[in-house]
């Protein structure tokens, strides 16, 4: 459970001590939140249905995205301050840093994400009418919307882990973590999109299973970009 | 306690190290010395079971770093040269996540016992971003210690601290060699490894250069005298140059003037010349054994290597 002492100091004295990513965190929570205050109204019929699950969507993508740039933060500020090496100097196995640095990051972000789902339903449901939004962001639709958010953030931050391994500084992964998050962004909307104009069943079914499957891949890259052998050679 | 034998290491076809093998016994102090790209560094951390060698063998506590890495980071403690603290954490809790990660049976009370053995028990719930360079190398040296590890590995760990500082972490890593420590330590302040290295450990372009106990490293050369007299060196030079003997300028202290032979047989040599300068009216004050630092030593060992 070496990876957990990891992750909890991640979480407890990095992701929750640093202002800046905080803020940024807390920005990423408001904008969903605007949109759904914002929105001039929901017309009756499919065509609402559809804004509605385009405002749960958004309400979880957009903390998500914020993890991106965090994860990025973190390995290459390590690596830049050389925390790195105490870390790989100690009775660790390689996978445990890679999954106690994933995990110090996915949770606290897919806190964010959950806030903001439960305030942005609060919100379209003092909007909209309780038992529309109630009927349309059905448990079920909320629940896939978090663990596609989860799959979209553990494969975003191991692709963005493996990039922060190879560069130098901070700076540079957050402007691939930027790349990565506009790119992923639109990947992952366009094959959404695709999945539902095929269908309800399989479609969206085999693009779930095809975000596991990147997921595995990613991490095992991670997992191996990330050996002592690598790190410690770049730091 | 620490056995290199043969290493090799290469980093994409550059040679970092070359059929290096020396040894740490425990409760000895043996300094890597060498210049910059030396290999040094890269030796510490495949000890270390940072990184893997390429070819060798390296046992910590009788341990293969190739067949169980895990088991040699359990063992060894390393200090490197830049303290690398996590700034947000107050000592406290920074040691009780290292003892944790090193299975330390009761983190926070060992966390303690090291604030206190360091001096550090009255900023045991300050954050370390607030430390001076001092204190951070000091708690550095508690996280490499906090699993109480029979090796101990240190790059450079005086680098930055002002001499005060210097001389406690001289004294503390003296105290460490009593109790028992094999400790390598990777250092450029020749005048440091002099003072506490039992043996040392010349690196070059990845090649061991020398090996040995400082002593007999200071002594190895040609052994030379230094004869301080009242009057011109000119005179005196002319007549060690009659009876055979080269001499050159040396420094010499209270007005006196001094000149440096060298002796390989001193019972033949330094009589002749004594009574050569004596006989050319030269007023002899001493004659003396000179005593090369580590400094010198290295010195001439890297010269006679670049030749």
């Amino acid at each position: 459970m070496k990876w957990w002492l990891i992750a909890w100091r991640e979480i407890r004295w990095e992701v929750f001590l640093d202002r800046t990513s905080l803020l940024r965190t807390g920005l990423f929570v408001v904008i969903p939140l605007f949109f759904v205050v914002s929105n001039r109204g929901i017309p009756p019929g499919a065509a609402g249905d559809v804004t509605l699950i385009g405002l749960a969507l958004q309400s979880v993508f957009f903390p998500a995205l914020s993890g991106v740039a965090l994860i990025a933060a973190t390995f290459s500020t390590e690596k830049e301050n050389g925390t790195l090496v105490p870390l790989l100097a100690a009775p660790i196995r390689d996978f445990d840093i890679v999954l106690g640095k994933l995990v110090g990051m996915v949770v606290p972000v897919m806190v964010a994400c959950v806030v903001t789902l439960t305030a942005a339903y609060a919100l379209a449901a003092n909007r909209y009418g309780a038992e529309r939004v109630a009927r349309v962001l059905t448990p079920e639709l909320l629940y896939a919307v978090l663990v596609v958010s989860l799959l979209y953030l553990v494969t975003t931050g191991s692709i963005t882990m493996i990039v922060a391994a190879r560069v130098k500084s901070s700076r540079a992964a957050q402007q691939i973590a930027g790349l990565v998050i506009a790119l992923s962004a639109a990947v992952f909307a366009a094959l959404g999109f695709i999945a539902s104009q095929l269908g309800e069943g399989w479609p969206l079914l085999a693009l779930g299973v095809g975000l596991v499957l990147m997921d595995i891949l990613a991490l095992e890259i991670a997992r191996r970009v990330w050996n002592r052998e690598e790190v410690i050679g770049r730091v | 306690m620490i056995d290199v034998r043969q290493l090799t290491r290469r980093f994409e076809g550059t040679l970092a190290l070359e059929d290096v093998s020396f040894q740490v016994h425990p409760g000895e102090i043996v300094a890597l010395l060498g210049p910059n790209g030396a290999g040094k560094t890269t030796a510490s951390r495949i000890i270390g079971g940072i990184l893997a060698p390429s070819e060798g063998e390296v046992l910590v506590d009788g341990v293969s770093v190739r067949k169980d890495a895990n088991a040699v980071r359990a063992r060894c403690g390393f200090v490197t040269d830049q303290p690398s603290l996590y700034e947000r954490m107050p000592l406290r809790r920074y040691l009780g996540f290292f003892a944790r990660l090193y299975d330390v049976a009761h983190p926070d009370v060992r966390a303690a016992e090291l604030a206190k053995l360091l001096g550090l028990d009255d900023v045991l719930d300050r954050k370390l971003g607030t430390f001076s360079r001092g204190m951070r190398q000091k708690v550095a040296i508690a996280r490499a210690l906090v699993h109480d590890p029979p090796v101990l590995l240190l790059d450079e760990p005086a680098t930055a601290l002002d001499p005060e500082m210097s001389q406690m972490l001289r004294g503390f890593i003296v105290s460490l060699r009593a109790r028992h420590r094999a400790i390598l330590l990777t250092t450029h302040d020749l005048d440091e490894a002099q003072r506490i290295a039992d043996r040392v450990v010349v690196l070059y372009r990845g090649k061991v250069l020398r090996i040995g106990a400082t002593a007999d490293v200071r002594a190895a050369g040609r052994p030379s005298y230094t004869v301080a007299f009242a009057g011109d060196a000119e005179t005196a030079r002319d007549a060690l140059r009659r009876a055979g003997i080269e001499a050159e300028s040396a420094s010499a202290r209270d007005g006196l003037t001094a000149l440096r032979f060298p002796a390989d047989d001193p019972a033949v040599v330094n009589p002749t010349a004594l009574r050569a300068l004596l006989d050319a009216g030269v007023r002899v004050i001493t004659l003396a054994a000179e005593e090369r630092s580590l400094e010198d030593a290295y010195l001439s060992i890297m010269a006679e290597a670049r030749r």
